[in-house]
Order: C-alpha cells, then structure tokens, then sequence
C-alpha cells in the first residue's frame, strides 16, 4: 500500500504556489517583442512609442544588456538574451518593456517598430545541408561550449555515430530480406499545462534571487553566474513548484532576460509566458527524418542495419544539456535487439526554426517510431509475421547489444508476449476495420546523477529532509518520505519534505532522465544511514552523492495497440493500448501507475495529434486551439500488465518508469493501422486523411 | 486593465439595449467567449460594450406544437439541456451540446453563436436545416431573416452594427426528422472538419420524401446550403442510392480551404460522406 | 466601474475595468488556486463555478460576472471537503497545475447532469491533464457523482 501523495492536498485545494502566483513587493512585469521572420538583419528598433504609453518603466534592446557577452545556453552558449543584429528564428526576442503591469508591458511590446532586412530563411532540415546553404551561425564552433569543428560540415549542431557504416552495408547486402524506409516526425512540445515564467530580483549589493519554471536549480545558478559575471554563491534559486516539465523546463529560458532587466531597473522583474509564446519561443521536440535499413537471413535474424536520423535543431543548439548536444535516444534506436552489425548517425542541423531541446526520453519516441515501424514492415513483408520476427532478434540472456554492453537481464521477449497475450473485450465500431499493432521499447537505465540532501530534526521529534529539486508531479517528494517512514520507522505527518533554494544544499543535477527518483533514492538511503548513527548533540546529516551506475542494465515496455478505421473517411480510433511493463519494486504504485499512463497517453498524442505545423519558417499551432493534446474522451482504453521481478538499481531496487510508455505508442499505432487497412503511415502524427488518401491508392503493408 | 475606457453598460431591456448600442464602436456582448479573446488580443478595441446578460427578455425558450422560439441570450448548455428541444430538433440539440467544451457551452449564448460567424461553428448548419429564422431588432425597425440567408462571408453577416438579435423561430413540422453530425478525425476537443445538418420532411404516407435540406459548416467561408439535395431527394423514398446522390451534389457547393483540420479535397470528399450519414440519420431517426 | 457579485459565498464590490478577465481579477485577490495555463478557453486550468456552471476564467470579462455567484477553487475547498478528498485519495493529480480547475469542473457537474461514465468523459474533456493519463481523475469524479 502506498500511503497518499505528501502534496496532494496543497494542489487539491489551490493552496500550492507556483512561480506565477509569486508576487514580490516593486515587482514590475516584462514582455518581449519577438521577430515576426524566420531570418533577417535588424536594420532599425524604434523604441519611442512605447516608451511613452503610460506605466511602461523602459524598454531594452541588446545594447542595454549588462553582459560581455550577450549569450547562454544549457551546454553551447548560442542563444542571445536580445538579438543585437539577426535575427535566426520567427520568435527570436528583440526587445523588452518593463512596465507596471503585464497588460501594459504586452500592450507596449506591441508598439515598438522593428525594421528588418530580410535574409534567405532554411526552414527545414534538408535545405540547411545543401552545399550553398545560408550559414545559421557564421562560426558556431566559436560558442562556448560547441561540439562542433569547422570541419564538422554545414550548420550542424551535433554529429553522433556508433558503429561501422562499411561493415553494416556488406552486412545489408548479404541479407536475405531487406527493409529500407524513411520514417518523419513533426515538431512537438512538452504540452505542460504551466506555461513558463520566472521572476529575477537583484540586488545592488551584487545579489540575485531567483523564481523559475526550471528543473535544474543548480545549473540554472551556474549559467547565471557565468553569463552575468556574478558569484555564484550570491545567486539563489528559491523553491517552487513545476506544473508539469517533461524535459521543457530544464533551460534558463527567460531568466537571464529578467535578470538583465532587473539589473538595469532595479526591481524584480517577472514575466510568465502567454501559453501562445510558450509555443513559439521554448524547446520542443526535434522534427525528425530517420532512414532505416534493416536485412534479415533466410532464419529471420537480423544481419545488419543502418539507421541514419536528421534532426531540425532550430535556430540554437543551446537548449540541449547533454555533453554530445544530442539526443541519446536516437543512438540507442537498436538496444533491444541483436544486431551484428549495425550503424547510427544521428545529424542534428541548424534551421531557421524554434530552437529544440528535451522532451521526454529525448529522441526516443522519434527513433522507436521509425525502428519500430521498420521492423514490423520488415516482419510483414517477410512473411515472418511482425511478432515473430521481434521475437527471433530481441536480445536473451548473456547477448551483447549493439552497443558492446551486456545488461544484467533483457526481458523484451516478456513484455512482448504479455502484451500480445491479453483478452480483448472491445466493442469494434460496425462497419470498421480492425487491427493491432505492437511495439517495443528499451531504455537503459541512466548512471544515478550527483545529488544532495539533509536530514535535519525538527520540531517534537519530527524529521525534516532538504532536497535540492522542484518537485515536477513525478513524486520525488514522497519517495523521500516513504523511504524516511520505512527507513526511520516514522509516521508520515513526522516527516516534512521540502525544497530549499541553492544556496542551502551543494548540488543538484536536475530532474531529468527518469533519474529523479534514483539519484534521490542513493542519497536518502545514505542520510539514513547517517541518521541512525548520528550522536545525540547533532542535529542535521548531510549527503552529497556521486555520479554513479549499478552496472549495465535497462527497463522495457512492449505495448499493443488496438484500433479501428473508418474505411470511408480514414478515421482513426484507438480503442485500447495495453502496455506491458518491465518493473523490479515499486516504491509508490499509484505514482508508477501515473508514469504508465501518463506517458501513454503523451505517446497517443505523439502518435495521432500533436503538431506544431512548422512550415516555412514558423510554427503555426500556436495556441491550444490548433496545438491540440489528448483529452480524457479522446485517449483509448488504457490497460497495463506489469512483468515483475526484475533486478532494478539504487537501493530500493527499482527501473525508472517515466520514460518507458510514451515512446513506442507512435509505431504501435501505426502497426496495428497496417495490419488493419494494409497502409503504412510512415509520418507522424498518423492522421485519418493520410490513411485515407493511402487506402485510395491501395497500399501495402 | 489594458484599457479603462471602454464602457460596460448592462441594460435590462431590448429597448434599452438598442438605445445603448446607439454609439460608434459599441458592440454588443452575449457570453463573451469570442469577444473576449478578440479583446485581450487586441484586435478589438471597442468604445462601449453593451452586455445583454440581464436582458430577461432574451432568455426564454418556447416550445408549441408549431414553433419553436430560443431567446439570444439561451446559452449552448440550456439548449442542449432542454428535453423538448432534444425531441423536436434532435440535431439542433446535438449541435448545442458539442461545441468547444462544458466552459464554452455554459457561457455562449445562441446569439453569439450565430452572429460570429466562423465558418466552422457547429450550430449554424443544424439550424438552417430546419429553417430557423432570426428576428432582428434595429433602432427604427425589426426584421426576420432566414438564418440560410443570414451570412455574407467569413466573420460577417447581414447584421448592422445596431441591429440585435432577439431569438429564433424554428418551425415544427410534421413528419420531419433532422440531424446533425460533425467530423473531427483529431480531438473531440476540436471544431469540425465538417459538420453537416440534415432534415427530412415526409408525405402523409410516412414514406416518401417532400422536402429535404441539408447545410454544411467547416467547407467554405459561410455555412452551405444545398438546394441540390432537395431536388435529388423530394418524392423519392430516401434508397441509399438516392441519398448518396444527393449527398454527392455537395461536392459541387463546398469550397474548402487547406488547413490544419485537412486539405481542401479531403474535406470535400468528407462533405459528402458526412452529407449521406446526416441524411441517413433522418432517416432512422 | 464598481462590479458586485458574491465570491465563495462574500459579497464582494469591486472598483475594477469591467473589461478585465475574471482569471486576472481573481487571481490579484491573492485566490492563486485560479491557474492561468492555455488562456484560450481550451485547458479548463482557470475553471470557475459561476451560477453552479464552469467558466472559463480566461476568456470572461469581469463585467459578465455582475450579481453572479462565484466561486473559486478555494473556496469549494471549503465547502465541498469530500470532493478534495476524492481527489487526494485517489490522486487525480501529479504536476498539480491543472486540479483546482479539474476539481472547479468536477464540482460543477451537476449543472450538465452528467452521470454515466460517458457523460462524465465528455463533461471532463473540457479539462487537459498532461501528466496523470486521466484515469485517476476520472476515478476521483465518478466518485464524486456516485456519492452525490
Ligand atoms: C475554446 C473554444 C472552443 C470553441 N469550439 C467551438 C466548436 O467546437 N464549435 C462551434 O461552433 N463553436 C466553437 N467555439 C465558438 C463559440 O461557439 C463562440 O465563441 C460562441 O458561440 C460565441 O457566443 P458568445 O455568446 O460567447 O458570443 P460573444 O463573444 O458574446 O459575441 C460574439 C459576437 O456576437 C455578437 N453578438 C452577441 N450576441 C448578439 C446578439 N444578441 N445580437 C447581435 N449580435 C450579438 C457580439 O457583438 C460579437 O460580435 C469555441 C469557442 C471557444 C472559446
Ligand atoms: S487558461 Fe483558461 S481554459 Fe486554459
Ligand atoms: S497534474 Fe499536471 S497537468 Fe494535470
């Protein structure tokens, strides 16, 4: 039994603070003009209307930035704070008004003339490869933090292979059947229901407090102190609540603008985004193409197989944490299977797009969609059945993966047969086609990330534990309490959970990467520790623990899904998505269950609606009216078995569950729609008028 | 907030109303849903808002074995809510009930609905087909206009800037059975690709077909009406083949755009699809 | 203009533009519970109760709220503790951003009548979760409407 959410009743009844409900004393409010082209040169701002509207405090430009250099970024510090002379993006900021209230800050925004000098725009991935191709950024291995060369090739962002192309081609044509399709994804968003916001309040003594939407405290100081030269030690990151992330709220998003404006008015300064600039102006998911070759031997084993993916990356590669600036779930697209030779490349190319950051399993939903798709088409057209041909090549006991790793247990085959092997008791609409689809998905688990934490006592024997991260909805904060409760042999209401700013723990890596829960679990379980032995005169432990990793291992989810289609318009129904689930313990079942489901129906969306509509040079959902996500009478029936007794990690031997469900819906559904019309959709989101226009022209699956 | 001179009258009669209207930049307001956004995006800034929430007289709903009369100021939730409504004009009350979301019914008042005039509203085509009326009062005069007539283009009608809506007359007719059916192939939670409103009038004998209509919303910068169908379908007994005959002279009368809710020629094809499923559920209505 | 209705059950006389949006005024009362998320009348995060109906806060002048009784998250946190404990025990929320509109919404589902499942389901579709999948929000309401 796991006991109620430790923040369940402060949401319930409105009581929880967001960013956006802080309200500080002199606080003025922030809007920003934005770049109306996708590409073009500032010839001239004219500031000076807007200057006069009544309640408007000033307005910035680039030149009025208190920085040397007027750049940041998560690892490649590409993006301005306000663009000084390009503008490389529709949505680029320009310039700000500071002003009493947000309405006449927005109302003013609107009222500064921009002249601009039009420039050629790339708006898509492949016009930004082409040989004559305008440079996004004339020398982007300049930027600090670049993992680019000059010798990298044209506006690429990040190039990541593994794997030998040569061996993996003579492996293909010694295939006996061969698969060789391309497979696109849409620019996508986080879909978080808060939009973005953050308040900066600097002070003249060189202090800056800060209030953000952000998931990395921690690193959000760091890129502070560094852009604005000021000791990080005097730059606190408060607590707050994230009302939702799913990898979207891990940049410094508007924050350095605030600070900057706070720097210059001397007020704290707060902006929360329109839902309408959310979408056009943070780090969705990379639009994707990825070309997939595989070959089978007259067996049906895989020989070899290429899959090479192109990224549109936007107008800045600043919105990407990890070390490579790529997205890792791209690279990993093969883990699951056993591959002799098998070659990725994963380009990611500047355009003149949004900028694209992480969302949930970062490149994982794109490459499981295309692999999952080939392997099935390959499976069909083979003969061999799209099961059985999953089930010949996923890794067993004692393989290597692609990769060179052997993990401490491979369990696709599991979870593909109890998802095949459930009972349907779908009412199928009459007249409709019916089918089902399956796809796989694995994730190897992610080294457990550097943390901190204290135990401190409090008040009549109660235990209060300081941890470095906003709790985003995950349950971070009741997986502390439930391991303190268990650990200390407490009752919950003798345990408080609470977030405290930077300048009261070491460090944080972030929320991300479904590390939460298991970078917090190590350092809990050492406070513990701690704890029981600490003498009677002290009152706090702390813990700071170290990047760490339990050995190779993983977590798979297979899920069917089940649907049906109008033949006489191509309408889609999902009736049912059932998703088995690889787990080892579960620390709070409710929480585990909402990953499931949460993330399936994120894959659901992925997989039949969600589309920014980016075309030339602009994304066009720009509301929630056209950008539309699953509501509770769209989503299909959600079933879940989970396959238990799997070896997990960390101390409560668990495997991370929030990114396993949301990547393999997009294949299932397109699978089960071929298996149901005999059409393959190759294009996400699968929609009824590309099933339609393909049942026309007759297809094969 | 944003700007503190426009004003806010709340009149408490139509007379009152029409004399409030009576200014350069008034606007009238009904639930407020589309003005809303229009005015916090800035792109209205109207001098004076006339707000008919306590216009009582606006706000009954009447049904008669002849007629059926809805105030302007009845929202899309008490429409969809009323019993009578949902036996006499089925497709109406289906209509009413699936607009946007349970926020948008409860505040949009049939006024608004109809004065708006986005080509993709739900509730136009359903009432054109079976022949709603709006009455329209002015400063000087009063009019009743056939809703089939009532729009000039996309956001634009027949309307003056001082003339309001009072209510619709729908009238009930013996044998005829209507419906009305939307297509959103993405989210329930969208405006329809295509949304098609249909009734069919019987002879005494029950079987054979004396007036059919039929009106389209979603394809075109106003709802379209198909006179064609009446043609294909009166005196006939309603076979499936003459249906589908009938729904297929639609593709000649839509006129879709490309947009994100489907191209131009898939909408047209889904016009006719969903022109035959609303006439054929007249039938078994 | 001075705007009178009552809120959470107070009377209230308001010296606000009448043209301001409810969410606004709502929220500069220090009621945060009132969440500002689509701001195009589509997510339900800023759902008030007026007249026993869910409005869309965002999209409603404040002007339309005169003599109308109004209620906000916190306050049917107040009057309706069984419908809060529905959702705490069922944990209808993750991130949270979206539940005190889910809660509003829930509260108010008496003006539709909605009472099956699919009545519920389509009732509820006004409401976007990102987080939860849905279904423990569904439980919390179906909850509510079998007690009710
Ligand atoms: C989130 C959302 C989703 C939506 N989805 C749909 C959908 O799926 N299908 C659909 O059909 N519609 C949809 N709509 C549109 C909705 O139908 C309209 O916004 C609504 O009907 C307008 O009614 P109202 O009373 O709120 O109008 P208001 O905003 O008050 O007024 C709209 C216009 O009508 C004028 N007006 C109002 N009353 C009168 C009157 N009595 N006489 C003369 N002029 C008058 C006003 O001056 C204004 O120009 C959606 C709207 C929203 C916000
Ligand atoms: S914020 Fe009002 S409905 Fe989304
Ligand atoms: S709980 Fe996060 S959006 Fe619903």
């Amino acid at each position: 039994m796991s006991e109620r959410r430790i923040d369940a009743v402060a949401k319930a009844t409105g009581a929880a603070k967001y960013t956006a409900d802080v309200v500080l004393d002199g606080m003025a409010h922030v809007a920003v003009n934005r770049s109306d082209f996708p590409s073009a040169l500032i010839v001239k701002i004219d500031t000076s209307v807007a200057e006069k509207v009544e309640g408007v405090l000033g307005v910035f430009t680039a030149k009025d930035l208190p920085v040397a250099v007027n750049l940041y970024g998560r690892r490649v510090f590409d993006v301005p704070i306000l663009v000084n002379e390009r503008v490389r993006r529709v949505g680029d900021p320009v310039a700000a008004v500071v002003a009493t209230t947000r309405e006449i800050a927005e109302a003013a925004a609107e009222l500064i003339e921009v002249t601009y000098k039009e420039m050629p725009a790339i708006t898509t991935a492949h016009e930004a490869l082409e040989s004559n191709a305008q440079l996004i950024h004339d020398r982007p291995w300049e930027y600090k933090g670049a993992v680019v060369t000059p010798e990298t090739g044209r506006n690429i962002q990040s190039l990541e292979t593994h794997g030998s192309r040569e061996a993996a081609e003579a492996a293909l044509r010694s295939a006996v059947h061969i698969i060789d399709e391309t497979y696109t994804t849409p620019g996508d968003h986080q879909g978080y229901i808060e939009p973005q916001a953050c308040i900066a309040d600097y002070s003249a003594d060189g202090s800056l407090r800060v209030w953000a939407t952000n998931k990395s405290p921690y690193r959000l100081r760091d890129v502070l102190s560094s852009v604005f030269g000021l000791d990080p030690k005097r730059v606190e990151v408060m607590p707050t609540i994230l009302g939702g992330d799913f990898g979207g709220k891990g940049a410094p998003g508007e924050v350095p603008l605030c600070t900057a404006l706070s720097i210059l008015t001397g007020r704290p300064i707060k902006m929360v985004l329109r839902y309408s600039e959310d979408l056009l102006s943070t780090d969705g998911r990379h639009a994707s193409e990825i070309r997939v070759r595989l070959g089978i031997d007259n067996e049906g084993k895989l020989v070899g197989g290429i899959a090479e993916a192109l990224l549109d990356g936007g107008a800045y590669a600043g919105f990407k944490p990890v070390n490579t600036v790529n997205l890792h779930g791209i690279v990993d697209a093969a883990i699951a299977y056993r591959i002799p030779e098998f070659f990725v490349e994963s380009k990611i190319v500047y355009t003149n797009n949004q900028p694209k950051g992480h969302m949930r399993a970062p490149g994982s939903p794109q490459a499981a969609f295309a692999f999952e798709s080939a392997i099935d088409e390959l499976g069909r057209r083979s003969g061999i059945g799209p099961i059985k041909i999953r089930e010949i090549n996923l890794l067993s006991e004692g393989d290597v993966n692609p990769y060179g790793d052997t993990w401490l247990e491979y369990r696709g085959k599991e979870v593909l047969s109890l998802a095949t092997s459930q009972p349907n008791i779908l009412d199928i609409p009459k007249g409709w086609l019916y089918g089902e689809g399956v796809a796989l998905y694995a994730r190897s688990m992610a080294a457990v990330p550097k943390t901190s934490l204290r135990l401190l006592r409090g008040q009549g024997g109660k235990v209060i534990a300081e941890v470095p991260i906003p709790e985003n909805g995950a349950g971070g904060q009741t997986v502390v309490r439930e391991m303190i409760r268990s650990g200390l042999g407490l009752n919950s209401d003798q345990i408080e959970v609470k977030q405290v700013s930077t300048s009261l723990l070491p460090t944080d890596a972030g929320v991300g990467g479904s590390r939460v829960s298991l970078g917090v679990t190590v350092a809990v379980a050492d406070a513990i520790k701690l704890w029981k032995e600490m003498p009677p005169d002290q009152d706090a432990v702390e813990v700071t623990t170290n990047e760490g990793s339990d050995g190779p291992s993983g977590a798979y989810s297979a899920q069917l899904a089940r649907v049906a289609v109008d033949p006489a318009t191509g309408q889609l129904k999902v009736l049912e998505i059932i998703s088995a689930v690889d787990v080892a313990e579960i620390v709070n079942s409710k929480a585990h269950q909402m990953q499931i489901d949460g993330g399936t129906v994120m894959g659901f969306g992925f997989g039949v609606m969600e589309d920014l509509l980016e075309d030339a040079g602009q994304p066009w959902a720009l509301s929630m009216g056209e950008f539309k996500l699953p509501n509770v009478a769209d989503i299909p029936k959600l079933s879940t078995v989970l396959l238990h007794g799997g070896k997990g990690v960390g101390p409560n031997n668990i495997k991370a569950v929030g990114e396993l469900t949301n990547c393999p819906t997009g294949a299932a559904i397109a699978n089960a729609v071929a298996d149901a019309t005999g059409v393959r959709i190759r294009q996400l989101p699968v929609k009824a008028e590309a099933i339609y226009w393909a049942m026309k022209e007759g297809g094969t699956k | 907030m944003q700007s503190t001179d426009t004003e806010f009258l709340i009149p408490t009669s139509v007379s009152e109303a029409l004399r409030n209207i009576a200014k350069e930049d008034a606007i009238f307001l009904g639930g407020g849903t589309s003005t809303a956004l229009l005015y916090k995006t800035r792109m209205i800034e109207p001098a004076r808002v006339v707000w008919l929430g306590n216009v009582g007289e606006l706000k009954g709903m009447f049904a008669s074995p002849t007629e059926v009369k809805i105030g302007s100021m009845v929202t899309m939730a008490e429409i969809a809510a009323d019993r009578e409504i949902a036996r006499l004009l089925p497709g109406v009350s289906s209509a009413a009930g699936v607009i946007g979301n349970a926020r948008v019914r409860a505040m949009a008042t049939l006024g608004g609905a109809l004065a708006h005039a986005d080509p993709r509203q739900d509730l136009p085509p359903a009432l054109i087909a079976v022949d709603a009326k709006v009455s329209v009062r002015g400063g000087s005069s009063s009019r009743e206009i056939n809703l089939s007539d009532f729009y000039e283009g996309f956001l634009e009608t027949v309307l003056a800037p001082d003339e309001l809506i009072t209510e619709v007359t729908i009238p009930i007719i013996p044998n005829r059975h209507s419906s009305y059916l939307r297509y959103t192939p993405t989210s329930e939670g969208d405006y329809p690709t295509v949304g098609a409103g249909a009734s069919l009038t019987f002879n005494g004998d029950g079987k054979s077909i004396s007036t059919a209509k039929l009106a389209l919303c979603g394809v075109g910068a106003v709802p379209i009406v198909s006179s064609e169908a009446n043609l294909v379908l009166a005196g006939t007994t309603g076979d499936d083949s003459v249906l589908r005959r009938a729904a297929d002279m639609v593709r000649e009368a839509v006129d879709p755009q490309d947009d994100e809710r489907g191209s131009a020629d898939y909408k047209r094809d889904m016009a006719v699809v969903f022109a035959y499923r609303a006439l054929k559920a007249c039938l078994v209505s | 203009m001075n705007i009178n209705f009552t809120l959470n059950g107070k009377g209230m006389e308001l010296d606000v533009d009448p043209m301001a949006l409810a969410l606004d005024v709502i929220r500069g009362l220090s009621l945060t519970g009132t969440k500002e998320g689509c701001g195009v009348g589509v997510c339900g995060a800023c759902t008030i109760m007026v007249n026993g109906s869910p409005v869309s806060s965002c999209i409603c002048l404040v002007g339309t709220l005169v003599d109308k009784d109004v209620w906000t998250i916190e306050g049917l946190a107040e009057k309706m503790p069984e419908l809060i404990d529905s959702f705490v025990e069922h944990e209808g929320m993750q991130c949270g951003i979206c539940t005190p509109g889910q809660i509003v919404a829930a509260a108010s589902i008496d003006s539709v009548g909605a009472s099956s499942p699919e009545e519920v389901k389509k009732y509820m579709a006004g409401n976007l979760c990102r987080c939860t999948g849905y279904q423990t929000i569904l439980s919390a309401v179906e909850d509510h409407v079998a007690v009710n």
